[in-house]
């Protein structure tokens, strides 16, 4: 493997059409559905209902016939950060009033629920990393954008911007991969000019130092990329206010108020249990 | 007939409007001031200054001039993306600068931009072309109708399913195009559609222009390639955003110094027939293809029977482009590069795992001048990557000078400072500010400093020919587009790389800078440095190397000196290439009985040839 293979930890925003049953859903019942879940897994306050989470969440992986291995790499880049947010928990979360700290340095208490809290970041990061990139796995842009754009119409009849919002997020998951492979073609080409990358050589602080050179052409090849988007949606006569039609249609079948409920039931039982 | 198109006595400035603040008398201090190409962000530098110019309906129009002569501004006017400072543009009566138009206008007016993959905005095929459509707000059976039929033209109904990131470059811009035919315009307009694309990929494109313009569409094509541009009607040629030349192509292109001047060139065939004027006076001016420049040469062909055939050990007589003697090195010298049964697949153990080399050979030999040539999505990139150590060997083996590639304790710092790797658009790299810091970058982490870094940078800035005290303190992002291509190859000179890797170094740069380019490389070659390129240009091939690879689908399917390779015109064509210009026109001759010798590939070949053929019938 090629430590250059940024695309390969970027699995949110990358539609991969396996013809599944949650791929021929319609989007709302799975935009409604992840939403669901997604707020359970986030409110769940036990170790049981996260752990409930994190099977139906591998459930619909499977289903959904998207290889875990990959499903998973996607979790990778953020796991310093969990476990980051995991120690800080332990260390500086507050214990209840009831229990009695295990150790006390100074600020520092661990206690019986702060290490409990502590554990249950890990599982609920990655349940949810895992969760939208099963979600952006099964639907494409255009169908994420009818669903979003359906589901918000109500709001829109307040006389709010959904056309802006949506196609907001429609650009900003196009562009996660393509970020990931301008990236990764300014890291080579600076490995080409003797810096630090892919030898699998230097500390932290030189990695760190590294980052700044590619951050540069990065941000300004980042401009370029959407100005040039924004010029071809344009040139093609999207309009933000426009009125648009779709070739696509949605339906709801039976299949989707089924999907809906289950996920109803799935995400009240991870917030009880 | 009223005309489609009136442009009127436009000027425009990039930033104008948002630094309506600033006080007019600044000027660009930097010496940014007439560069090319720094427009977007050199304020004070008009990028059109009172250009008028009208379009009839139905017109084949080709655009052409220097890197930031103001092509692609001007094409931005015509669809009202941009909006003129001052003058005005007149789409079918329609003017740009009224809002409500804009609509209607961009109906009209439809564009194919550069590259591909900024112009898709769906995930699946048919979804990216119905974009155009939904924006209409057209029924939904009216959509799926012009879907259908736009993707039926380009020849992508098959694959009206995939993702559009799993199609070939080319397939890309015809589904590009195919988004554009969806809305049914009455004009498109190509903004170097064709730049990114291998022979088989610009030549279908070209097919699609000539049959939509027979049809009734206008055509705008802009592009950087002389050869391109006289297949259409009407030539214009820009210069400081000003339109220096306009008339047929016969006309435009027979002002040979007018052209030189604003940085463009002759076509080849054009450019061959002027070298010829001296030995043959009377040959007709305006020969603009290598069809045309053949049958005009029929009548001066010497008696085949008169003439021996030449010996055929004869080889082409090489001559670089700046005149000086080339050494040819033997076929049999050491090899510093050998690659033996390399693979590699991308995202391997992912669902997006995309084999992009098999099985490929490749051997360089030292001081030597090697071409990879091969269709996009060949693997061309892929192979170069491996040989600095950027990709490591999956399968197979490669050794560079005395390392080892496969054998994972191998140094790769030392590798690269070995050979060196100028990517394909470097410029879009650059991150310092001044030009002497992105030249030093590299020298610097290597440990040089002071003086010897000081005499290194300028070492490499004298070999692209860039004035050091000149340019040393200048800004990176007010340089034209061939400063900055030169700022980023001396950026990996710098290095003193004994092995110089350069992918596609001449896309995108217009004539004058491509040529200049290429006569640095040359210099380079003969300071010993071995030269592995990969191009779709054959010509740039032609000029600058002595053998060549052929890759095909990721494998190496030939291999030999570049007047073998480039001699056979039908494997080239299975292989998604073409002929040099010279060879065509050389071949042709040979069938009217001229005794050319073998082996001709560039155009100086081809005239020294021909001349001699001359000479002997005196």
């Amino acid at each position: 493997m090629s430590e250059f293979e940024f695309q390969r930890f970027v699995t949110i925003g990358q539609y991969l059409p396996t013809g599944s049953v949650v791929h021929r859903l319609d989007p709302r019942t799975r935009l409604l559905g992840g939403l669901l879940l997604l707020l359970a897994i986030t409110l769940t306050p036990r170790l049981s209902g996260l752990a409930l989470g994190l099977i139906v969440v591998l459930t619909i992986t499977v289903l959904a016939r998207v290889p875990l291995g990959y499903a998973l790499r996607g979790v990778v880049p953020s796991l310093p950060f969990i476990l980051f947010l995991a120690l800080l928990q332990v260390l500086l979360g507050p214990g209840s009033a009831e229990t009695t700290p295990l150790f006390s340095w100074g600020p520092i208490h661990i206690s019986v629920t702060s290490l409990i809290s502590g554990a249950t970041i890990p599982p609920r990061f990655g349940g949810l990393i895992l969760l939208l990139t099963i979600l952006s796995a099964s639907t494409s842009t255009t169908e994420m954008v009818l669903g979003l754009e359906r589901l918000l119409r109500p709001v829109g009849r307040l006389g709010l911007p959904i056309q802006d919002f949506v196609l907001m997020i429609q650009v900003a998951l196009r562009f996660l991969p393509l970020l990931a492979r301008e990236a990764e073609r300014i890291a080579k080409s600076q490995a080409s000019r003797g810096a630090e990358w892919g030898t699998g050589r230097g500390g932290l602080l030189r990695r760190t130092r590294q980052a700044l050179p590619i951050l540069v052409p990065l941000f300004l090849v980042s401009l370029q990329r959407a100005e040039a988007l924004a010029m071809a949606m344009e040139a093609r006569g999207y309009r933000s206010d426009g009125r648009r039609t779709s070739m696509v249609a949605l339906n709801f079948r039976r299949g989707d108020y089924l999907a809906l409920l289950l996920s109803l039931i799935a995400s009240a039982v991870i917030l009880v249990a | 007939m009223a005309p489609f198109i009136v442009v009127e006595n436009v000027s425009y400035t990039y930033g104008a409007r948002s630094a309506a603040t600033r006080k007019p008398q600044t000027s660009g201090a930097s010496g940014g001031r007439g560069t090319t190409g720094s427009a977007a962000l050199s304020p004070s530098t008009p990028a059109l200054h009172g250009i008028s110019l009208e379009v009839t309906a139905g017109e084949y129009l080709a655009l052409i001039g220097a890197n930031g002569s103001g092509k692609s501004t001007l094409a931005r006017h015509l669809n009202a993306l941009l909006i003129p400072d001052e003058g005005r543009v007149l789409v079918a009566g329609m003017d740009t600068r009224d809002v409500a138009q804009h609509p209607a206008i961009r109906r009209l007016v439809g564009m194919v931009f550069q590259r591909p993959e900024d112009q898709t905005v769906a995930t699946v095929v048919e979804h990216d072309v119905a974009f155009g459509p939904e924006n209409l707000g057209l029924p939904r059976d009216e959509i799926r109708a012009r879907v259908r039929a736009a993707l039926e033209t380009v020849g992508l109904w098959d694959e009206r399913d995939r993702p559009p990131h799993m199609l070939s470059v080319g397939q890309m811009q015809r589904l590009a195009l195919a988004g554009v035919l969806a809305v049914r315009p009455q004009c498109i307009i190509f903004d170097e559609a064709t730049a990114m694309l291998d022979p088989a990929g610009r030549h279908t494109v070209h097919t699609l222009m000539r049959d939509l313009n027979q049809e009734g569409i206008t055509i705008i094509a802009i592009t950087h390639l002389m050869e391109e541009a006289v297949h259409a009607r009407r030539v214009i040629a820009l210069h400081a955003g000003s339109v220096a030349l306009d008339g047929p192509p016969d006309v435009v292109f027979g002002d040979a110094a007018r052209l030189s001047n604003i940085g463009l060139g002759l076509p080849g065939a054009a450019a061959i027939a002027l070298a010829l004027q001296s030995a043959l006076p009377d040959l007709p001016r305006a020969l603009l293809t290598p069809e045309a420049l053949a049958a005009a040469l029929q009548k001066y062909a010497p008696a085949a029977t008169s003439q021996p055939r030449p010996d055929r050990t004869h080889a082409a007589p090489r001559v670089p482009v700046d005149g000086g003697a080339m050494p040819v090195p033997p076929d049999s010298g050491p090899h510093i590069i050998e690659a033996s049964g390399l693979g590699h697949v991308y995202m391997r153990d992912t669902p997006f795992a995309r084999r992009a080399i098999e099985n490929a050979d490749l051997s360089v030999a030292e001081s030597g001048a090697h071409g990879l040539v091969g269709a996009t999505g060949s693997g061309k990139s892929t192979l170069l990557q491996h040989l600095n150590g950027l990709l490591r060997p999956q399968e197979g083996t490669l050794q560079v000078g005395q390392y080892a590639l496969h054998d994972a304790a191998t140094d790769l710092r030392a590798v690269r400072r070995l050979v060196g790797l100028v990517f394909q658009t470097p410029e879009n790299q650059i991150f310092e500010q001044y030009v002497g810091d992105e030249i030093a970058y590299g020298p610097r982490l290597a440990g040089l400093d002071g003086e010897p870094l000081r005499e290194r940078v300028r070492w490499a800035m004298d070999l692209v020919g860039l004035d050091f005290e000149g340019f040393k303190d200048r800004f990176t992002f007010a340089l034209s587009g061939g400063e900055k291509r030169k700022v980023a190859l001396a950026s990996t000179l710098a290095l003193r790389p004994q092995v110089l890797l350069l992918d596609e170094p001449t896309a995108g740069l217009d004539p004058a800078s491509r040529t200049e380019l290429l006569q640095h490389l040359h210099r380079l070659r003969q300071t010993g440095v071995t030269i592995v390129l990969s191009s779709h240009q054959m010509e740039d091939v032609a000029e600058l190397v002595t053998h060549v690879t052929v890759l095909a689908n990721g494998r190496s399917v030939s291999e030999g000196p570049v007047a073998d390779i480039l001699g056979e015109a039908h494997r080239l064509a299975d292989w998604g290439l073409e002929q040099p210009l010279a060879s065509r026109v050389a071949r042709a001759l040979q069938a009217q009985a001229w005794p050319l010798v073998p082996g001709i590939v560039t155009e100086s070949q081809l005239v020294a040839s021909i001349r001699r053929c001359l000479e002997l019938t005196r």
